[in-house]
């Protein structure tokens, strides 16, 4: 009878997250684009031969997990000492840490935009800033070496405030009594935060990073509209990729094919990621 | 409460000066890209890109009202996307508390295995899943449909609102509910009498969480919906920014930005509280 009560809530789950892979997996051997009459035609093992040989798609996955990485990485550490000093009592703090939610909850396309506005060449502020210091033109979204750290600035300015919420959920779960026997000791603040805090917040921190390092490795809607995966390609993601194929070439096997290695590779590389950490011990306190 | 109980009977005037330093720094970081369209909003095109025009010839409304002129009118993307947030929000609830409560009665295992598909669930980058929900939508002609979209989006927000509401259920004692049966109260009675008023907190969260996603939604949204009139708020920002980059109206851009952050504004300051429980929450249970 309960099981009754969950079916249509976990069919639901079981067809908008499972039939998409089931349905992938079957178009990915087959044709289905424009030659095809955009219908689908067995083609064997054609789309996963092309896959492998496509220069382009390789460039864009490890683009994007360089994307997703160094913005997850940055995030952390930013997080980590944002949510230290809003875990601290002081005044006013709860309306900081409200304010501070704010760019979590705004649509990513929408800052997007604000930040193409930013960034802008030559009228934007960051130009105008670097023109004053005498850096001359930085033209932040038309060098390719560039612009992918302009995208990773977005993403930490718009998710850190999640990471922080998470790791502040960590540091209320940790009782005061450590910290006063800690400080009984003779240990000083810094000891403590290595000894004591960070220990303790583990479990928080991979979870936050298992969490954004799946979300960032699906970045779309930050590409597509700031830089449009531009320039020259330098930064585009896995995900607009398939976009690309799907919407622009409109060839569906091909972008089903992507999407598909795209989600083996984020799942090879999280269980890489676990074995890594569970190797050097790092797991060893979420067994409990 | 950490770091300051370390200190506690050191705190000196140059240790609170230097938190006000950092905590105007964290202030300035979240909001000065905020303020500064708030500030190009105003400005006129003119002065968007000549910085040697006088203080007194900068400033302007018409950004705002270009904005409200268009066909059709910047508020219709609001209203699009409320609606469809409302519903996403109300569909995904009516799904979610009946499944979670039967979640939470399931014996240990089978509750450990499906647990983790949720999990498994809520850690996807559903970006992967657009091709194929596109042609669901075709199948079955939901496309430009406020109403249909609502049903991809609860199921992308289930697994999420799923893990909230079951750990809420969980955390409840049995003793209450099984009082309730002994009154002779029937299942329907006990959920809607007894237990949806103690789980008032964590639906409200998942209510929040849920809205903001709805909200927020973008690559599902940008292929369901190609009808100018029916773009929710994320799509027709996106389609502003499909104009050229350099013929861009950057101070109609500021205009919408302005106006598409003050519902999210209102709702974060209103329901923080939710929002950051619902957050700690699914970390800590999820």
């Amino acid at each position: 009878m309960t099981m009754l009560l969950a079916a249509p809530a976990l069919l639901l789950i079981a067809v908008v997250f499972g039939w998409p892979m089931l349905r992938y997996a079957w178009l990915s051997f087959h044709a289905d684009s424009v030659l095809t009459g955009l219908e689908p035609v067995a083609n064997g093992g054609a789309n996963w031969l092309r896959l492998a040989a496509d220069q382009r798609f390789w460039l864009d996955a490890g683009q994007t997990a360089r994307f997703a990485l160094i913005s997850v990485s940055l995030e952390l550490l930013l997080a980590l000492a944002i949510a230290l000093l809003l875990h601290q009592r002081w005044r006013g703090r709860g309306a900081v840490r409200a304010l501070t939610l704010l760019p979590w909850a705004l649509p990513t396309t929408m800052m997007a935009l604000g930040w193409r506005w930013i960034f802008n060449t030559p009228y934007g502020p960051i130009e105008v800033l670097a023109r004053s210091l005498g850096l001359g033109s930085l033209d932040l979204l038309s060098t390719p070496s560039i612009t992918w750290l302009v995208t990773v600035f977005a993403d930490v300015w718009k998710t850190t405030p999640f990471i922080t919420l998470i790791l502040l959920a960590g540091l209320q779960s940790i009782p005061e009594d450590l910290y006063s026997a800690f400080r009984l000791e003779g240990g000083t603040p810094l000891q403590a935060l290595r000894r004591v805090t960070l220990p303790l917040l583990l479990p928080y921190i991979l979870l936050s990073l298992l969490f954004r390092l799946a979300q960032a490795f699906g970045v779309f809607d930050l590409v597509q509209v700031l830089t449009g995966g531009g320039p020259a390609g330098s930064t585009e993601s896995i995900a607009l990729y398939a976009y690309l194929n799907g919407m622009r070439f409109l060839d569906f096997g091909y972008s089903a094919t992507v999407m598909l290695a795209g989600f083996l590779l984020l799942t090879a590389m999280i269980l890489a990621g676990t074995l890594l950490l569970k190797s050097v011990g790092l797991l060893r306190p979420l067994d409990r | 409460m950490t770091h300051e109980s370390m200190t506690r009977g050191r705190i000196t005037p140059g240790l609170m000066t230097r938190r006000s330093l950092w905590i105007a720094l964290l202030l300035v970081w979240s909001l000065a890209p905020m303020l500064w369209q708030l500030l190009s909003s105003f400005t006129t095109a003119d002065a968007l890109v000549n910085d040697q025009l006088s203080f007194w010839s900068r400033w302007t409304l018409n950004n705002y009202r270009d904005l409200l002129s268009t066909d059709p009118p910047f508020w219709r993307y609001l209203l699009n996307s409320s609606l469809v947030a409302s519903l996403t929000t109300l569909l995904t609830l009516m799904l979610a508390i009946p499944a979670a409560y039967g979640l939470a009665k399931l014996p240990q295992r089978l509750k450990g295995i499906l647990r983790t598909a949720v999990v498994g669930a809520a850690l996807f980058p559903y970006v992967l899943l657009f091709l194929a929900l596109l042609e669901l939508a075709r199948t079955f002609a939901l496309g430009n449909n406020l109403i249909a979209i609502a049903i991809p989006y609860s199921a992308l927000s289930m697994p999420l609102a799923l893990l909230l509401l079951t750990a809420a259920f969980e955390a409840l004692p049995n003793d209450l509910e099984d009082a309730a049966k002994l009154e002779g109260l029937s299942l329907w009675q006990r959920l809607r009498w007894v237990l949806l008023p103690l789980i008032a907190p964590a639906s409200a969260s998942t209510a929040i969480l849920v809205f903001l996603f709805a909200w927020n939604e973008y690559p599902v949204a940008l292929t369901w919906l190609s009808r100018s009139d029916l773009l929710t708020l994320p799509v027709a920002m996106a389609r502003i920014a499909g104009s050229s980059t350099y013929s861009v109206p950057y101070g109609t851009y500021a205009a919408a930005t302005v106006l598409g952050a003050i519902p999210l504004l209102v709702l974060v300051l209103v329901f923080q509280r939710q929002i950051v429980s619902g957050l700690t929450n699914g970390a800590i249970k999820g």
